[in-house]
């Protein structure tokens, strides 16, 4: 507890706490991807950020340490980078910056709880964390509606566990998939964020970025069939 | 039970991005729910929506946040109830569904409460063998997929598990091939306007 209260206060110590708890892991293809930043210059793409050199962490780690013992410092940690990564990405999908907000820490409460669920073998942490999100934002829209809470994409769990020499570890897939949209051009990059991840209509893609949507089109066609090849190697 | 036709790529990302409506959502994951290779897919996309997430810039978070969620990490959570029906496994369990009615020579249909609103609504169509489907064209999408049995339109034969995408620009007339009563799951985007004698039969379906 009182490690916490000195944690809110004093987040760089936090920093390190995490840091004595995980041990660092430089995502090798995140280390090249922030070189170049700057000169990207893309909508959303990352300018600075100075937790991204400070606090690259094992998150995986992390979520395991939560499973296996509660453990709160992994817990804030995790918090510090996410929560607001994942404000960014809700108010991206429409939500206002409160909403974002509670959701966020919905999701970040929700990982703390379904933490013994995370299996490393079959996703990357990165790739949890956001399905818990996608998950609340869909059950938040449609509360509204009808108050029902559906976790289909739970539902649809494969019941079949793979082989264990079929299994490409996390870590390896997560570099994998870095590569792989690493090799993406920034403008196929962009249309796919924009699209399957924001949700935006062609339309809407085409005015941000100033181009024909007939462009849009065929930039997220390239797109998918790169990522298809890049990505069936995964499986 | 394999299938042969599986939602496109940017069906998959989408729903991995959680961008689909509730409706086409619903049939996409009743095709995940058979089709092994299609979930790798989705979890590719995942794992690149997790990239995304991590590259995103952060926003800053009102002052306390981080104080006041460690206050709840103690607190114990409610589950909440499920709706949902006892006939079907899957995702479809968590759907409240109407009773079938019949439509006319062959074909009933049954609703499946959508609580999204939108242009987008889902429902279960059943059909006898060598039944020939109502010939119709569509405003928007109409994704369909194969529960039992099979039909067969201008695409080709579409069997168990096989998912269906069409959009506004087809027109088919898909017949039941000859074996199992065919049920299917569908997603319709929009009024669709129905020809014929069936479809005026069918037509009270779009207004529910």
């Amino acid at each position: 507890m009182i490690q916490f209260g000195f944690a809110a206060v004093f987040p760089v110590v936090s920093m390190v706490l995490s840091d004595v708890i995980a041990p660092r892991r430089v995502f090798p293809a995140r280390r090249e991807r922030h070189a170049p930043a700057t000169k990207r210059g893309h909508i959303g793409r990352q300018m600075h950020d100075p937790t991204r050199n400070s606090a690259v962490f094992d998150a995986a780690k992390l979520i395991v340490a939560i499973a296996e013992r509660q453990d709160r410092a992994a817990f804030g940690a995790l918090f510090d980078f996410y929560a607001p990564r994942l404000k960014t990405f809700l108010m991206r999908r429409g939500a206002t910056a409160e909403l974002a907000e509670d959701l966020a820490q919905e999701a970040l409460l929700a990982i703390w709880r379904k933490a013994r669920s995370f299996d490393p073998a079959r996703a990357t942490a990165s790739a949890w964390i956001f399905a818990i999100t996608r998950n609340l934002r869909i059950d938040e829209a449609r509360r509204g509606v009808k108050a029902q809470a559906v976790d289909f994409f739970d539902l649809i769990a494969p019941e079949e566990i793979a082989q264990p020499d079929a299994i490409v570890s996390a870590a390896d897939s997560e570099a994998r998939v870095r590569h792989a949209m690493k090799s993406l051009p920034d403008d196929q990059l962009d249309v796919v964020r924009l699209s399957f991840f924001e949700g935006r209509a062609h339309g809407s893609i085409a005015d941000a970025l100033q181009i024909p949507v007939g462009t849009v089109k065929s930039r997220l066609r390239l797109a998918m069939n790169k990522l298809r090849d890049l990505l069936s190697e995964l499986s | 039970m394999s299938a042969r036709r599986h939602p496109s790529d940017a069906a998959l990302a989408s729903y991995a991005g959680g961008t689909l409506d509730e409706a086409r959502r619903l049939v996409v994951a009743a095709h995940l729910a058979i089709c092994a290779q299609c979930r790798v897919a989705v979890s590719a996309f995942e794992a690149t929506g997790g990239v995304i997430l991590d590259d995103l810039e952060p926003t800053p978070l009102r002052q306390g946040a981080r104080g006041a969620i460690l206050e709840k990490l103690a607190a114990p959570f409610a589950h909440e109830p499920r709706p949902g029906n006892d006939e079907f496994a899957g995702p479809l369990a968590a759907y409240e569904l109407g009773p079938w009615r019949w439509l006319g020579r062959g074909i009933s249909w049954r609703r499946v409460d959508i609580p999204e609103a939108g242009n987008m609504r889902a429902f279960m169509l059943k059909a006898a063998p060598g039944t020939r489907l109502p010939h119709h064209k569509h405003q928007g999408a109409e994704w369909t997929c194969v529960l039992q049995g099979a039909y067969r339109h201008d695409d080709g034969i579409y069997g168990p598990a096989d998912f269906d995408e069409a959009d506004e620009t087809i027109e088919h007339r898909p017949v039941v091939e000859a074996g199992d009563e065919c049920i299917c799951l569908v997603a319709l985007e929009g009024q669709i306007a129905l020809q014929g004698w069936v479809g005026r039969l069918l037509q009270p379906l779009i207004r529910f």
